[in-house]
């Protein structure tokens, strides 16, 4: 049983490792291109068949089919056949290493890239394009060394996408608003929370329909005072002159109230098929239901609407020599306002954009660049991008006793790394080192001065009291207000200034700062294996395997050894497949405590002293700890960066070497990309990822230069369109 | 009052609702003429913050703490409840005792164990990440959604409970149809009211009802217009928005079918509908569950009383208990009560609520019998056996027999972990499956601990 179910595993693995030198140099050759079937099948006559005859036919022939995979009926003729989704399939899981399987014969590097350049190309010539990307959280897998190698020819193939809003979209467009209630829940399962593309489900549109009546009704609130119509809130002439009954229902004044309330659910006007369509709504409404119940049903219908619940993002126009289209000026609008403000854009940027303002690169990157510069223009998609890449906010989710750890408060620890991401991005140089490096640090700072005076006015209250009435005083014991903060920074007391300095041999950036270090650990210890996974996935773009079903990855109940003691049981070979991209980068951090306290020694339990600690009658009066040294040796391995690899003493060390790799830099720029485009690159989005990194490098490391880079680049403008789009009427 | 459904059912013959005879109609119908019709109904209460084994022993019956390790006792405990007095707090199910079955010692080690098993608890399934357990992850169906494809109603499963927070309204914490398919619990008994019998609900309730048929009428077609523009996945998207809205328009008509069982039965809401106090909630959804039961608005009802590990720390304030559960689980002690007390005193409020919907089901006739005698009511927590759970035991109180399917009025348990004769949450699942219908054999995940068992069928041991 375990043998089957390693296979797979294992296999995974191999993709996270790095590309190795000399296929990077094979990469850049150049894609073949045919101008006909004949060239074509040619080609894969003389390359691929003899491949597929010695790997693959012994499972995928008309006989056996593993996996439904008959390889002799696979058309190689892509154009003339439906054939293209499972060759692009095909070479997913060729490159992926997926196929073939552990236990047979592994196909040459060069062999992987012959079958995959072959049905790249016929991709080409018979103008089919799938996506290849994985949709969920594995996005590493893209082999780093092609996405960022300017050589390597690749289809572009970002798709037009339909979206539905995101929680925070429709919480700050609609759920405002009283009574109305957020229908949405991030997935969870992806990298980012906006990357998935749930599909919506009844109890979902269910609240939908309620949120929607909900603010139709508040749209159209009144009460009758004296015989007259009495508005209670913002109630628009348009909709006021529908409720009367006394007037008769006319066309021209649905049509005004529905053109009202298009432009402020749309931001447009109604088309005349949509107005006629909704006209016959609100008659056959009123008819059945009365005039101000049909009013508000119809109003409602507006915010149902499958423009007002997803974001589209299909492109139109004509397909360029690239077999690209580009998105409307009205989606870029869409796109690059959702991209930063959670919001619909602006009216000028809808103007922009009807003006033709965005139809070129730099005309969106200057939109976006006024964005990103206006001070009152609220973006808090920014902040949740290093909120989401850092998972530092996630310590507000790990159980804590916050009766026994008295200095411990997850709220604020979150304020405080927020504030300094804040700060680095105030001063926008450097971005990515300073996150990883900086010693400077916000301690409580929204509170600390106040908590202080407050301290020091309770403190002196205390003592005066105690001189004056000792005896009451004797046993007493001071009760400071707010929580002792600074002591997760090893600090004495709150500190007068914000930011502060803190030892540079104890803190470097975001990871050593508690916030991230209580997110990655359990109720009463490290999780240096989650430590170790964020480093080996968002700092080095690698990837770690899923835990395999079958492992019960518990680690030996054990309190008298210290956590590096207990994690030797991953060391077994089945194990250490997985843990050798963990434990190396992870245990860096023992010199930190679950609540992201710098310590040089570790508390294990002392059995001898333990055992000993019994009243007189022999019952136990407690557990009895020990300090062990914490050892927080380690060494980057498996990077794919000869120049940061070797040991580290601790994740200081560590982190300030791999803040200095222009390829973990790249990896940050991954992450930023999928984060921006809501989704994970494909190899086609190397060009794109390629410049925004070099934009970001020449800009001396400014995150706006690489937000705009981003969301003015091929990928996010451009869409590969499905073969099968049915033509707009 | 013992008020038959028959006799309700033969008077909405004459009125101007029934004209057109649904299925599910028909099947009233059936049964109202007294003739042989078996309707199965399955209710989950799911409480947060494990059951200490220990709390669910009857007089007389001592049982030895079992140690957090495989091993144990070799026999099973098999004791009739009928000379025995039940535990303190499942006093208020005592008028019940013959349709009680106690069930201890069923393991569920695939589980991560930890504050809440969320979704894995009644999917008996792993996360295959363990960091102490409480993962989200939602690996496949849990048992009420696949007895929601069993025995379909109206609304095939019904999730209410409470949340922690006032303010949260849907929440998906124990209940999914399949991988990653949540099922939604509703925390807002008024929410929850105007799902389940909006239709019938206030004097505009005709008009609503008609408007609402209207919208989505006109968003079928729109959302389909606009689908027909649309390939791959963009399709997709639109095509599941489409379904929903489809759906919702045929429960639409089936509701309308039944109208006059909504109006009669439906609950009537009261100021603990929007209470801030969670026990009036708690009430309240019970409440709703009964009264969607007893209209036949589904055969599937979970109330998750603060279950997942978002909310598992619930405080019972309206028990005048100013304490949380999870200080509670921590052995917290309050105004004199114990930790064991304060359990105690929860769960006993929670048998109340049950006993009450045990009486409102008992007082529908149905068939030669009353709705109670075709409902199995199954209480556990989303914490297995205690506040850090492990799962190495898994307490759970069986309420009903269906159709004396099961021999009840006992108190099972069955051997430690690894003995001969061991059984887990999965088999009980099983069993329950067998109850419905299905002829499944397996639920949920191996536990490969248990490689060597046989893992598969239902608790014989239950079955009558």
């Amino acid at each position: 049983m375990k043998r089957t179910l390693v296979a797979p595993f294992a296999m995974a693995l191999l993709c996270g490792l790095s590309t190795p030198a000399s296929e990077a140099q094979e990469a850049k050759s150049v894609l073949p291109k045919y101008a006909s079937f004949a060239e074509s099948k040619h080609a894969f006559d003389k390359s691929v068949a003899p491949l597929f005859a010695k790997h693959c036919n012994g499972c995928h022939n008309a006989k056996i089919s593993e996996g439904e995979l008959d390889l002799s009926m696979l058309n190689p003729d892509m154009k003339e056949s439906t054939s293209a989704g499972r060759w692009a399939l095909l070479s997913k899981m060729i490159s992926q290493r997926e196929m073939p399987p552990e236990e047979k014969q592994s196909l040459a590097e060069a062999d992987v890239k012959t079958i995959a350049d072959w049905i790249s190309a016929e991709m080409k010539r018979s103008g089919k394009h799938f996506a290849t990307r994985e949709a969920y959280a594995n996005g590493n897998k893209v082999n780093h060394d092609k996405l960022f190698d300017p050589k390597f020819e690749a289809n572009f193939d970002s798709p037009t996408t339909l979206r539905r809003l995101s929680p925070e979209i429709y919480a700050a467009e609609m759920a405002k608003a009283p009574g109305v209630g957020q229908p949405f829940t991030p997935e969870g399962k992806t990298t980012f929370r906006d990357m998935g593309a749930p599909k919506l489900d009844e109890p979902t549109t269910a609240l939908l329909i309620r949120n929607a009546i909900q603010l139709a009704h508040n749209q159209t609130n009144f009460k009758i005072e004296n015989g007259k119509m009495k508005a209670i809130g913002n109630l628009p002439q348009e909709f006021a002159k529908l409720l009367d009954e006394n007037l008769p229902l006319e066309d021209a004044a649905i049509i005004a109230a529905v053109q009202k309330q298009f432009a402020s659910v749309l931001q447009r006007q109604a088309t005349k098929e949509e107005l006629s369509r909704f006209t016959a709504l609100f008659h056959k409404n009123a008819k059945d239901a009365g005039r101000v119940l049909g009013v508000r049903y119809s109003l409602a219908a507006i915010y149902l609407l499958p423009e007002s619940i997803y974001r589209w993002e299909l492109g139109s126009g004509p397909v360029d020599d690239q077999g690209r289209i580009r998105l409307t000026p009205r989606e870029i609008a869409f796109a690059i306002s959702y991209a930063l403000t959670d919001r619909r854009p602006e009216a000028w940027l809808l103007v922009d954009a009807d003006k033709g303002k965005l139809a070129t690169k730099e005309g969106v990157a200057e939109a976006v660049r006024k964005m990103l510069d206006d001070p009152k223009l609220k973006k808090p998609r920014i902040m949740r991008f290093f909120q989401e890449y850092f998972g530092y906010d996630k310590c507000r989710e790990v159980f804590q006793d916050v009766k026994v750890h008295k200095s411990h408060d997850p709220r604020i620890l979150v304020e405080d790394t927020d504030r300094l991401v804040e700060y680095i991005l105030e001063k926008d140089q450097n971005v990515f080192y300073e996150l990883l490096t900086t010693n400077k640090s916000f301690v409580a700072y929204k509170t600390a001065a106040d908590l202080k005076k407050k301290r020091a006015i309770e403190t002196a209250k205390f003592e005066e009291n105690k001189k004056k009435d000792p005896e009451k005083f004797k046993n007493k014991k001071l009760q400071l207000p707010g929580r002792s903060i600074y002591e997760a920074y090893n600090l004495p007391d709150f500190p007068d200034t914000q930011p502060i300095d803190l030892p540079a041999e104890e803190r470097a950036g975001i990871l050593t700062q508690p916030s991230w270090l209580a997110a990655n650990s359990k109720t009463d210890e490290n999780h240096a294996i989650f430590r170790g996974k964020w480093v080996r996935e968002r700092l080095l773009g690698g990837v770690v395997p899923d835990v395999p079903i079958t492992v019960d990855a518990q680690l030996p109940n054990a309190p008298h050894h210290t956590l590096r003691e207990r994690m030797k049981v991953t060391e077994q070979e089945y194990c250490w497949k997985c843990h050798i991209y963990m434990n190396p980068v992870g245990l860096t951090f023992e010199s930190y405590d679950f609540l992201g306290r710098y310590r040089k020694t570790e508390p294990v339990l002392d059995t001898e002293a333990t055992a000993k600690n019994v009243n007189k009658k022999g019952k136990s009066l407690g557990p009895i700890f020990k300090d062990l040294p914490a050892d927080a040796g380690g060494k980057i391995n498996e990077s794919g960066d000869p120049a940061i690899e070797g040991a580290v003493k601790n994740s200081v060390q560590m982190v300030r070497k791999i803040a200095k790799s222009g390829r973990a830099e790249q990896v940050f720029v991954r992450h930023a990309f999928r984060y921006w485009l809501c989704r994970n690159e494909s190899l086609g989005d190397g060009p794109s990822m390629q410049q925004a990194h070099q934009v970001y490098r020449a800009s001396g490391g400014s995150m706006k230069a690489l937000i705009a880079a981003l969301l003015s680049s091929d990928s996010f403008l451009y869409r590969a369109p499905s073969p099968e789009t049915p033509k707009a009427d | 009052m013992s008020m038959g459904r028959r006799d309700v059912l033969k008077g909405m013959t004459l009125s101007a609702g029934s004209v057109l005879l649904s299925p599910i109609l028909g099947k009233l119908h059936a049964q109202a003429q007294g003739r042989p019709l078996a309707p199965k109904r399955f209710v989950f209460v799911v409480e947060s913050n494990g059951v200490p084994p220990q709390h669910l022993t009857p007089s007389g019956v001592t049982r030895q703490t079992r140690k957090q390790e495989a091993g144990g006792p070799t026999a099973l405990v098999d004791l009739p409840l009928a000379d025995r007095t039940l535990p303190m707090s499942l006093e208020p199910v005592a008028r019940w005792k013959d349709k009680v079955t106690i069930v201890q010692g069923l393991s569920g080690r695939v589980c991560g164990g930890g504050h809440s098993n969320n979704f894995q608890a009644l999917g008996a399934f792993g996360a295959g990440r363990s960091n102490g357990g409480e993962s989200m992850a939602i690996a496949g169906e849990t048992i009420d959604g696949a007895l929601a494809r069993a025995v379909p109603g109206i609304f095939p499963h019904i999730g209410l409970g409470i949340s922690k927070r006032f303010e949260n309204n849907v929440i998906y914490n124990i209940s999914a149809t399949g991988p990653n398919k949540a099922l939604p619990t509703i925390c807002r008994p008024d929410f929850a009211y105007s799902t389940l019998f909006g239709s019938v609900a206030g004097g505009q309730a005709r008009q609503e009802f008609q408007a609402r048929n209207n919208l989505l009428d006109f968003m079928r077609e729109d959302v389909r217009r606009a689908e027909t523009r649309l390939a791959g996945e963009e399709r997709e998207q639109l095509g599941a928005y489409l379904e929903t809205f489809e759906t919702l328009r045929n429960r639409q008509s089936r509701l309308n079918e039944i109208e006059h069982t909504l109006r009669e039965k439906g609950p009537v809401v009261s100021d603990k509908y929007s209470s801030q106090v969670e026990t009036d909630r708690l009430d309240a959804q019970f409440d709703l569950g009964a009264a969607a039961l007893v209209c036949g608005l589904t055969n599937v009802l979970t109330i998750s009383s603060a279950a997942g590990v978002r909310d598992f720390d619930i405080t019972f304030r309206g028990l005048g208990l100013n304490v949380d559960k999870h200080t509670i689980g921590h052995g917290g002690s309050f105004q004199n009560h114990t930790s064991s007390d304060l359990y105690n005193i929860i769960r006993r409020y929670h048998f109340t609520l049950i006993a009450g919907l045990m009486q409102k089901l008992e007082r529908v006739r149905e068939g030669n019998g009353t709705m109670l005698d075709n409902t199995i009511i199954v209480y556990l927590s989303d914490g297995a056996e205690g506040h850090h759970s492990r799962c190495w035991e898994w307490p759970m109180v069986v309420l009903g027999n269906i159709g004396n399917k099961l021999k009840t009025g006992r108190y099972l348990d069955y051997p430690g972990y690894g003995q001969r004769g061991h059984r887990t949450t999965a088999n009980m699942f099983v069993t329950l499956l067998n109850l419905a219908g299905s002829d499944r054999d397996s639920f949920g995940m191996q536990d490969t601990g248990l490689r060597d068992f046989d893992q598969h069928g239902p608790l014989s041991e239950l079955l009558a």
